[in-house]
């Protein structure tokens, strides 16, 4: 199972985000490998990840990746929604967490 | 590692009443400019990849994180930050800002510790409020201090 979180650049807000997934993951005591990353939106394909997380206004930019994996946030510093989403996948994907 | 950036000359108070987005971003990478981190070229880019991609830099109510990639124009990491009293439209009136941070890398990671602990910051709902309230450069500059200080 791979995450990437996908900005434009690459660097700033996608970094975050993938920090913030990562203390999630942990916070949620997954046991399970799930590998998470950073990227930009230019070198990125649907079998890069399982699942991408991106801002919401990035959307059209992901285009060519199937809805179902794409994860829209409407703010990357709200660590609840970033779990909302995360545990949301969890439960789907039906990978143990507290 | 944060607050070896972030220090009285990389953060600035202003009142921001006359000014537009651009120039908010502008005034706010100054510093950057001025101790030699980045040349005005990276300023330029990150206004462009606002033009032409939106406000996706708008990370949270009211915050917004400028940066692009750099491409010889940022020689090392760097971070400061500008707070607008009143908040100005980042492209629409959907994204009122008042607190702008210009964040310069050099890579894809080197700069972890730095988005890290800026993290550490900004998901803290009251650090930011009391940012937001701050009514001048030292203020932003003990906040940060505690926030991290607590982190240790």
């Amino acid at each position: 199972m791979k995450f990437l979180a996908v900005c434009q650049s690459g660097l700033g807000s996608s970094f975050m985000v993938q920090m913030n997934i990562q203390s999630i993951l942990k916070d949620e005591n997954v046991k399970e490998d799930i590998q998470v990353d950073h990227s930009d939106v230019g070198s990125v394909g649907a079998d890069s990840a399982d699942y991408f997380f991106v801002e919401s206004t990035l959307q059209s930019a992901l285009g060519s990746i199937p809805e179902s994996k794409v994860i829209l946030l409407k703010s990357l510093i709200n660590k609840q929604e970033v779990r909302d989403h995360v545990n949301r996948i969890l439960d789907q994907e039906e990978i143990e967490h507290e | 590692m944060l607050l070896d950036l972030v220090n009285s000359n990389t953060v600035q108070v202003v009142a921001g009443s006359d000014m537009n987005w651009k120039q908010a971003i502008r005034l706010a990478a100054e510093p950057l400019i001025n101790n030699k981190t980045i040349e005005n070229e990276y300023v330029n880019e990150m206004l462009k990849v606002v033009e032409s991609e939106g406000p996706y830099i708008n990370i949270g109510p009211n915050i917004a994180l400028a940066h692009s990639r750099p491409a010889g124009n940022v020689h090392k990491i760097g971070l400061s930050i500008l707070k607008t009293d009143t908040s100005i439209n980042l492209v629409s009136d959907k994204h009122p800002i008042n607190l702008w941070f210009v964040l310069a890398a050099t890579d894809n990671n080197s700069h972890l510790s730095v988005i890290q602990e800026l993290m550490e910051i900004l998901t803290d709902e009251s650090a930011v409020k009391a940012m937001l309230r701050a009514a001048d450069k030292t203020e932003i500059l003990n906040i940060i201090a505690h926030k991290l200080e607590l982190q240790k």
